[in-house]
């Protein structure tokens, strides 16, 4: 029986997005978002050690309430409460001011684990689990691809590029998955029909967490971003030659010549 | 397999213009609905060319005056092109019958209006097979769970696997069906009223018969959106698929390329590509029932679908059949039960219905289509006809003078009459 909490992100969806070539910044309007997809590993792995041990699993997001499509996917998976933490108070926040609300969240949940996707396809700092952790002085692996219980320890497996790392982690603890290593499940109808039929969503304000607003939102986040600089695009000439093969090794032989790309040495 | 703990009245499979117009009939009069969906948002499996007929949606959805329209169309364009000539013929008047718009935010609004209805309306969910027990439908499997209902309503569209894994209809053939590939093209508003000639909130609905096809037997289509051109092929597919040489994408592409028609979309940004099905042989010459015990088949599913080749009618017919469908459930309600006897109200429904009278009367117009002088020869001709009259500034032809040159070699008479007769026959 394990008490699990999942974060997770809702997030643009970055294979449509636009940056904005004048001002830098994250072309937003018009693009539909979605339950990060590291993170939806992240309620995989829960569900899987839910699935071996029993237990339960309640996801939290910190968001605007669009992000109950995504709170109603993940139910959908098979979590078993979900709470958007939402309010006008938390905008604007960083990933220390985001960790510090979750962590004031999660403070008022009963757990035994909490797990994290690696990060964010939004913004890819890998911060917030770190963060969360260490908000609530608990052990933390990250890259995590297995997760076992042994004797009321968890067990987990690091991957790094050449190694496998094993730890053994009391509970609780605080883990984030490496991403790419598990397909998350597809949506169950029982579960979508729960969520349609008896909304088990939560809404959770400042109003019910009372954080002081020195700490949240804009105010509590010390992180500037001074600038964002665009690569620039490398133009390419795609240029096509059709017909044999041998005559094409020559003209390819002799555009790259052109180019400057090749030499006779 | 599981049961789930919830039981309906009603399963609609398809949250596109037909499940979701029966799910909200049914809600309404108090049943208790569940329209289950695959895509990710109603309608995002949904393709149309870009035009809807409004008064049958009229019909059916209350407040369809808030839903979202584009453009009304008040200009129709039919054009005959080959190589770089096109003759064109244009209808412009100011009436509200059909409009532009996004065929997926119009089917969200349907569904949106499913749930004030008090339906049930789960996206992301894929209906594996329907469930059926001593010959009768009893509901849908989900993965390894069952949830059970005391009638079905499948609109799932014209890919019927459900209807086809039931063995209640045969493999879809190649040759009933047309392929419909698009490209939605951005513009800006202003741009779209000055290139095409529209008022504010004006729509322009082009249709083109000759080799913009890239050969293909078929047409090409041009609908104005709000911000937004889209821009496309159908092709029969039965011609198409022995003569098709490259990706079908590359056609759309040399479409958006075709000298005539570049200038449209030279400032454009493509948004979305697109390709889809389309019954092209129509109900009354397919072989399959529209109902069973515990089963109704409503929209492209039933082959309902409308292909004058100068005018489609797909997302209305889809939707009123739906409606139908509902009224169905309603009397068989009424009579007892879901049975095969009192769901065949269904049909009798239909058969009365504006869809089956057009549907009969223009039942030869997919033969006439695969008549393949309508794509070749005739664009050709008239387009000679045009070049002698106008770019002959010394010697001027007689119009018939012109006409007989123009076809000398390509048609005879014989042939050219019997072609006339069959199209005014058929449309």
């Amino acid at each position: 029986m394990l008490k699990m909490v999942v974060g997770i992100k809702w997030v643009p969806n970055t294979t449509s997005v636009n940056i904005d070539p004048k001002t830098g910044t994250l072309i937003r309007e018009g693009i539909p978002s979605v339950v990060n997809p590291h993170d939806l590993e992240a309620v995989e792995m829960a569900l899987r050690l839910k699935d071996e041990y029993g237990g339960k699993v309640t996801v939290i997001t910190m968001s605007p309430p669009s992000a109950i499509a995504g709170l109603e996917h993940v139910l959908g998976m098979g979590a078993d409460e979900a709470i958007l933490v939402s309010d006008r108070a938390f905008a604007g926040a960083d990933t220390l001011a985001t960790s510090y609300v979750l962590a004031k969240v999660i403070e008022r949940l009963d757990y035994d684990l909490i797990i994290f996707g690696q990060e964010t396809i939004d913004s890819s700092t890998a911060h917030v689990g770190a963060q969360v952790a260490s908000w609530l002085d608990l052990p933390y692996v990250y890259y995590v691809t297995h997760a076992e219980l042994r004797d009321r320890k968890l067990v987990v497996r690091r991957s790094l590029e050449n190694a496998h790392e094993t730890y053994e982690l009391e509970l609780p603890a605080l883990i984030s998955v490496a991403m790419h290593t598990l397909h998350p499940r597809r949506v169950k109808v029982s579960n979508k029909l729960r969520v349609k039929l008896e909304n088990p969503i939560k809404t959770w304000s400042n109003q019910v967490l009372g954080l002081d607003p020195e700490c949240i939102g804009l105010r509590g986040s010390p992180t500037a971003l001074s600038k964002i600089e665009m690569v620039p695009k490398v133009p390419r000439k795609n240029e096509v030659f059709r017909g044999d093969a041998r005559e094409a090794a020559k003209w390819l032989l002799e555009k790259l010549m052109e180019e400057g790309l090749l030499k006779l040495g | 397999m599981k049961e789930v703990g919830y039981k309906f009245d009603v399963i609609v499979v398809g949250a596109g213009p037909a499940g979701s117009a029966a799910a909200y009939t049914l809600a309404k009069k108090g049943f208790k609905v569940l329209l289950v969906e695959r895509g990710r948002v109603p309608g995002s499996k949904n393709v149309f060319g870009g035009r809807v007929y409004a008064d049958p949606l009229r019909d059916v959805f209350d407040g369809f005056d808030e839903a979202p329209i584009h453009r009304w169309v008040t200009k129709e364009r039919i054009s005959l092109v080959n190589g770089e000539a096109m003759t064109s013929f244009e209808f412009h008047e100011r009436k509200r019958t059909s409009f532009t718009t996004y065929l997926t935010e119009l089917a969200c609004w349907m569904a949106r209006k499913v749930e004030e209805a008090g339906g049930t309306v789960l996206t992301e969910i894929t209906v594996d097979e329907l469930v059926v027990e001593d010959g009768k439908v009893t509901g849908i499997r989900v993965g390894d769970e069952k949830v059970s209902s005391d009638v079905v309503i499948d609109a799932e569209g014209i890919n019927r696997l459900l209807l086809e894994r039931a063995g209640l209809v045969p493999k879809l053939e190649v040759r009933y069906a047309g392929l419909g590939v698009k490209e939605v093209i951005k513009l800006s508003k202003k741009e779209i009223e000055d290139l095409f000639g529209l008022d504010e909130d004006e729509g322009l609905a082009w249709l083109m018969m000759g080799d913009v096809t890239g050969g293909l037997p078929g047409g090409a289509f041009l609908y104005t959106n709000r911000d937004s051109v889209s821009v496309g092929l159908v092709v029969m597919l039965g011609e198409a698929v022995k003569e098709v040489r490259e990706h079908i994408s590359r056609y759309v592409e040399a479409l958006r390329l075709h000298p005539l028609l570049e200038r449209y979309f030279r400032n454009g940004r493509i948004m979305e590509y697109s390709a889809h099905l389309v019954p092209e042989y129509t109900w009354p010459s397919l072989p399959h029932r529209l109902y069973a015990d515990g089963l109704l088949v409503a929209g492209d599913a039933a082959g309902l679908l409308l292909n004058l080749g100068y005018n489609f009618r797909g997302v209305d017919y889809a939707a009123y059949s739906g409606y139908l469908a509902a009224k169905a459930v309603e009397k068989a309600h009424e009579m007892g039960g879901m049975t095969s006897e009192n769901l065949s109200v269904y049909e009798r429904m239909l058969e009365e219905s504006f869809i089956m009278k057009q549907l009969r009367k223009f039942r030869n117009a997919p033969k006439m289509r695969e008549n393949g002088r309508l794509y070749t020869t005739y664009p050709e001709v008239v387009n000679s006809v045009m070049d002698q009259l106008f770019h002959s500034p010394y010697e001027i032809p007689k119009v018939m003078e012109a006409f007989k040159r123009a076809k000398d070699g390509k048609i005879g008479w014989l042939d050219l009459v019997r072609d006339l007769l069959e199209v005014v026959r058929s449309v």
